[in-house]
């Protein structure tokens, strides 16, 4: 994991002037890149450099800086040269993943399979830059589901999980289930610690009654997903 | 079939490009084909059939034109632009980015380096239109871009890691390729670090597949999707977008050093210059 800490000397010293003076880095070259490790030069051209926009305003409200620092989870996610961290850390990532998860007041049910269609394929929301989704629009944040899920055959979904075709019908509806489905679907690392899939509820992406909706799309006997 | 004689023969002979620099960018691909079982690489027989007839090749003329035309306040060509091999050498460059220079005292891409010449030696500046327009066909630094990588087609990926700074920022690259972030937990290893995954229906290029990321790092390329010439800067910027993290800022030390480290994992294959994807 990398310490936040432990920046070379050579960045604190510059950035202390920098922050001093206030204004924004303009030559990079005054610090030593040789200098830091890889994970400290990382962190710099991310957060330091000046080379991403990172004062954009958010959807969430705020800026990107506080997106592109890392929270806990996603520290100990990044594996350079990809697989999973040791078993510790998998077991600590799925224990507050556990725990961030709230529940529907009057338990868990089953929402409207129709608006979960939909927002099981759109890919809308929270991108910035070149064009920034508006939130307060009509549109309202999809669940990017369909992106790495194929889940039906009329619309073509991706490869990067599971394939979710017939997935009410195999699994049912029963209290364990809806529980498993709104767990996976609210902070997925509680099952698959440093999974690729996002955390849609935990990161206030879908709301309670959106992840309903979703979760009929995936298990109502109506919903095509089950034909 | 035709065209396409009639474009890389001048430009060859012009140039004297090496043998291996000769054959078309399709070709290069279809070696590739044949070498491994890729679905990516596979993945649209529509723009195969196409590539002969590729947009991107149109802009190899006009990019020859002005580089080699007296422009800029200066009133000079391009000709003295040194991209890493001595001043005037265009031939094998491009895959040879990012690179040191000792004038600029930074890593550079091409695109940066190119931006660079244009700069120092014809005097434009960053609100001169040259420079300023960085997107589509019509852009300068668009066809000047394609021109100099159509002569590294079939090149070798060898980016230079021998200067210390070279080396920090592709380790620093590798390091930003796993890092997750934002509000989808997203590193570009989701996405890139598996074979034969798809995204809704495009199939993802897999970082550890050097035959498949040498085609997912050759651009300029054709984007059929949006019917215009794109350059490595803007599919950095694409994915950026996607992945719900900050925009990196044209040109500047993020993009470096996101293109050193994948450039760095294309090393040893031929690249598809230009090429054409979806
Ligand atoms: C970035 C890709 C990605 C996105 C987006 C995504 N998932 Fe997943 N999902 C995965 C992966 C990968 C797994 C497999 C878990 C693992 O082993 O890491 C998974 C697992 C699941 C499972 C458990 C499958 C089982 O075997 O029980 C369900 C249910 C699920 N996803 C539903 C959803 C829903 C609903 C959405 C949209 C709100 C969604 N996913 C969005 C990647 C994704
Ligand atoms: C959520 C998934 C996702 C993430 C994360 C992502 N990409 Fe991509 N990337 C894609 C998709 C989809 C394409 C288009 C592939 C296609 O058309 O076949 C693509 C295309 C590319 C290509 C060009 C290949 C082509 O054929 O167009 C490169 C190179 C690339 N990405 C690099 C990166 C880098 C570097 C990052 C991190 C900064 C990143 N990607 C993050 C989904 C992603």
């Amino acid at each position: 994991m990398f310490k936040k800490t432990s920046l070379a000397a050579g960045v604190a010293a510059f950035a202390a002037i920098l922050f001093a003076g206030g204004y924004a880095i303009a030559d990079a070259q005054k610090v030593d890149f040789t200098a830091m490790s890889a994970e400290e030069l990382a962190e710099y051209i991310i957060l330091e450099s000046g080379g991403f926009h990172l004062d954009a305003a958010v959807q969430e409200g705020g800026t990107m800086r506080a997106r592109m620092e890392q929270d806990d989870l996603q520290k100990a996610c990044s594996v350079v040269g990809g697989g999973k961290p040791d078993a510790a850390t998998l077991e600590a990532v799925r224990a507050a993943a556990a725990a961030s998860i709230t529940y529907p007041e009057g338990g868990i049910k089953l929402g409207d399979w129709q608006k979960g269609r939909e927002l099981s394929w759109s890919g809308f929301g929270y991108r910035v830059g070149h064009r920034n989704d508006d939130h307060s629009a009509s549109r309202q944040p999809g669940g990017n589901c369909a992106n790495c899920h194929q889940k039906v055959s009329d619309r073509d979904g991706g490869t990067l999980g599971p394939d979710l075709t017939g997935y009410g019908k195999m699994r049912g509806t029963s209290d364990a289930m809806l529980k498993y489905v709104y767990d996976v679907i609210y902070n997925a690392h509680a099952y698959f610690p440093c999974t690729q899939m996002p955390r849609m509820g935990a990161k206030g992406v879908l709301t309670q009654e959106q992840i309903a909706d979703i979760m009929a799309w995936l298990l109502d006997p109506e919903s095509p997903v089950n034909k | 079939m035709l065209k396409k004689a009639l474009l890389a023969l001048p430009v060859a002979l012009a140039l004297g490009v090496a043998a291996n620099a000769q054959k078309a960018p399709e070709d290069v691909l279809q070696r590739l084909i044949d070498s491994i079982d890729s679905t990516y690489l596979t993945q649209s027989e529509m723009n195969l059939m196409m590539m002969p007839d590729s947009p991107a090749l149109w802009l190899i003329d006009d990019g020859q034109e002005l580089f080699h035309e007296a422009r800029g306040p200066n009133n000079v060509s391009l000709e003295t632009c040194d991209f890493g091999k001595g001043p005037g050498v265009l031939e094998g460059v491009f895959v040879e980015f990012p690179r040191y220079f000792e004038d600029a005292g930074r890593v550079m891409d091409f695109e940066s380096r190119l931006v660079h010449c244009m700069k120092t030696i014809q005097g434009f500046t960053d609100d001169d239109p040259a420079i300023k327009t960085k997107h589509g066909n019509a852009a300068d630094i668009t066809k000047l871009q394609t021109y100099v990588a159509s002569l590294s087609n079939g090149h070798a990926w060898n980016p230079p890691l021998d200067h210390p700074m070279e080396k920090a920022i592709r380790d620093a690259g590798e390091i930003i390729f796993y890092r997750r972030a934002g509000t989808m937990d997203f590193s570009c290893s989701t996405c890139h670090a598996a074979t034969g995954k798809r995204i809704r229906a495009s199939v993802l290029p897999d970082s550890n597949v050097p035959e498949e990321w040498t085609k997912a790092v050759s651009w300029p390329a054709f984007r059929v999707g949006h019917d215009n010439v794109r350059s490595a800067q803007h599919r950095v910027s694409e994915c950026y977008w996607q992945m719900r993290h900050a925009e990196p800022v044209w040109g500047d030390i993020g993009m470096i050093a996101i293109i050193s480290y994948w450039n760095d994992r294309a090393r040893g294959q031929p690249a598809i210059l230009p090429d054409m994807k979806r």
